[in-house]
């Protein structure tokens, strides 16, 4: 067995097969049933590049700005699964997680309990001042929501809480914002949005499509300006 | 003059000069219970304010309510916490139950055929003259048991006489009517469920129901997602909700658009003719959406008999064309 680090927190096991996993930070417990794997007396827990769009970003080489101390803005944690791997990686820093709908929420709170650095918000994150007494200014926000106005959420979050010089990581689902059209066609119009807007300055660092992990996801990871 | 700003965070009101620069706090007392309250109603408010985000934990450590990061963050941990789960307490939910309970009906009707098929094959070996089916087999069973026991008054007496099944011992009919029993409770239950369903729908729905009928009414409740999802949808939705295959085939391909989706099994629609039913069902499912905006809107839930006279009008109506 090999370990090989693939971003800070982040490694790849190498066994036969390879697999990415992070330091499972709550010794012995499984979030969403993914693998442990014991490494020299360390557990890691595997992370499905299928079941979380940051994992899948990593397979395709982008380079995510996440570090120990990092204060990450989650939007649209759902149940925790990508969460999970996150609080995984800023062991010492802190991950605001919103989350709009109740019945994952009720998932998200259990794993809230046991990880300390996760902050729950059952909010609306087209609406960000509902959080503003507890949100503060983060590194980094990362939005995996499948909503059609999602451009515009993201830039209303990073007017009021990125820091200058942070980063915005996400990912366009095109067929939650039109069934029919041709996601090409989508992905540029987002693009245009979210580079080009009054708000916020952007400086596109990558992106690319998530194929063959997601369909039709386009991810993106921007730079703000400092 | 200076002028000021408040801007409120979870553990107290900031106030800010016009750099927003903090120049004074108002803390709040330090009880996870208190903070997690003041902070539960302060979201429940949905405010919507002009601001720009700020270094939270730092402000306040220098306005003194935590003395470190660590306790800072625990705390916020804490109340957050708290403050979720108050809140999800305190979600209105009259109609998730209404969603749980009409799945559930789906999934006993789904079972219970499939029980009763296994019934019918299993009782065929024994009796395969006996042309009963689900529930009323079922109860045929749990009352009879084997064919020796049917009386010389029941109907099916000749038929036992002269039946050409295997004969099935003590063992055998311990176990059959055992598991018909349970087909029978199953039905019950099913029953229970629909009576369940139709109070809940004259509670949180009347107008709803009313229209389309409690059943459907609840579905189209559980296909949105929610009465207030469904209050909010389009009434051009809401005729096809439930023909997700056929809409989308028709968006993306050249296929006709759907007439009708769940709304077919509505018995106007269903019962007449097929040059009809693309009108009706529009204009039902614009009652229906104007029904589920007054039950979700108004403050009180009361019936109004308006509606469906109107409906009745128009089909009516089309029906002369």
């Amino acid at each position: 067995m090999k370990l090989s680090p693939v971003s800070q927190g982040v490694y790849k096991i190498q066994n036969g097969t390879s697999a990415l996993v992070t330091y499972n930070s709550v010794k012995g417990k499984n979030v969403y049933g993914e693998k442990l794997i014991e490494f020299h007396g360390d557990e890691y827990r595997e992370w499905n590049p299928k079941r979380s769009k940051v994992a899948a970003m990593l397979m395709k080489k982008f380079k995510i700005p996440l570090v120990k101390s990092s204060k990450v803005l989650y939007l649209g944690a759902s149940t925790g699964t990508t969460v999970s791997h996150i609080s995984d990686i800023v062991t010492e820093g802190i991950v605001y997680s919103v989350e709009f709908s109740p019945r994952p929420m009720r998932e998200l709170i259990k794993l809230c309990e046991m990880r300390s650095n996760i902050i729950p918000l059952l909010a609306d994150a087209s609406n960000p001042s509902s959080y503003s007494a507890i949100v503060e200014n983060v590194d980094i926000i990362i939005q995996d929501i499948a909503q059609p106005n999602q451009a515009e959420i993201a830039l209303l979050n990073s007017d009021k809480y990125l820091k200058p010089g942070g980063y915005l990581v996400l990912s366009i689902k095109a067929r939650s914002i039109d069934t029919v059209e041709n996601p090409k066609k989508i992905y540029k119009s987002e693009m245009n949005k979210l580079l080009n807007s009054s708000s916020c300055c952007f400086e596109l660092v990558k992106k690319s499509e998530l194929a063959p992990y997601h369909k039709d996801h386009l991810a993106i990871v921007a730079k703000a300006e400092s | 003059m200076k002028e000021t700003s408040k801007y409120p965070s979870w553990f107290g009101s900031l106030l800010l000069d016009e750099n927003n620069e903090l120049e004074d706090t108002v803390l709040h007392i330090k009880d996870i219970q208190f903070l997690a309250e003041t902070l539960k109603d302060y979201i429940f408010t949905k405010p919507k304010m002009n601001f720009t985000g700020r270094n939270l934990s730092e402000e306040a450590i220098k306005c003194g309510f935590v003395n470190s990061k660590e306790e800072y963050y625990s705390l916020l941990h804490q109340v957050s916490v708290k403050t979720v789960k108050l809140q999800l307490a305190e979600m209105e939910q009259s109609d998730l139950k209404i969603i749980q309970a009409i799945n559930a009906l789906d999934d006993i009707d789904k079972s219970a055929n499939e029980l009763s098929e296994r019934l019918a094959e299993w009782y065929g070996i024994h009796f395969p003259e006996i042309e009963l089916f689900g529930d009323e087999l079922a109860y045929f069973i749990s009352k009879h048991g084997v064919r020796k026991n049917i009386g010389a008054n029941d109907n099916y007496f000749n038929l036992a006489e002269s039946s050409m099944g295997i004969s099935f011992n003590d063992e055998d009919e311990d176990i059959i009517t055992e598991y018909s029993f349970n087909i029978l409770s199953l039905y019950a239950t099913r029953r229970k469920i629909e009576l369940y369903i139709h109070e809940q729908m004259d509670i949180v729905a009347p107008n709803l129901s009313n229209i389309a009928g409690y059943l459907l009414g609840a579905r189209m409740i559980s296909i949105a997602g929610s009465l207030e999802k469904l209050a909010k949808m389009p009434s051009s939705t809401i005729q096809v909700i439930g023909a997700n295959k056929a809409l989308f085939k028709h968006l993306r391909s050249k296929a006709t658009s759907p007439k009708h989706g769940i709304i077919f099994n509505h018995p106007t629609i269903k019962g007449s003719s097929w040059r009809h039913r693309g009108k009706i069902s529009r204009s039902l499912a614009s009652t229906v959406s104007i029904a589920a905006r007054v039950d979700f809107y108004s403050s009180e839930t009361i019936l109004n008999d308006d509606l469906a006279q109107q409906l009745e009008a128009k089909i009516k109506s089309i029906k002369k064309l």
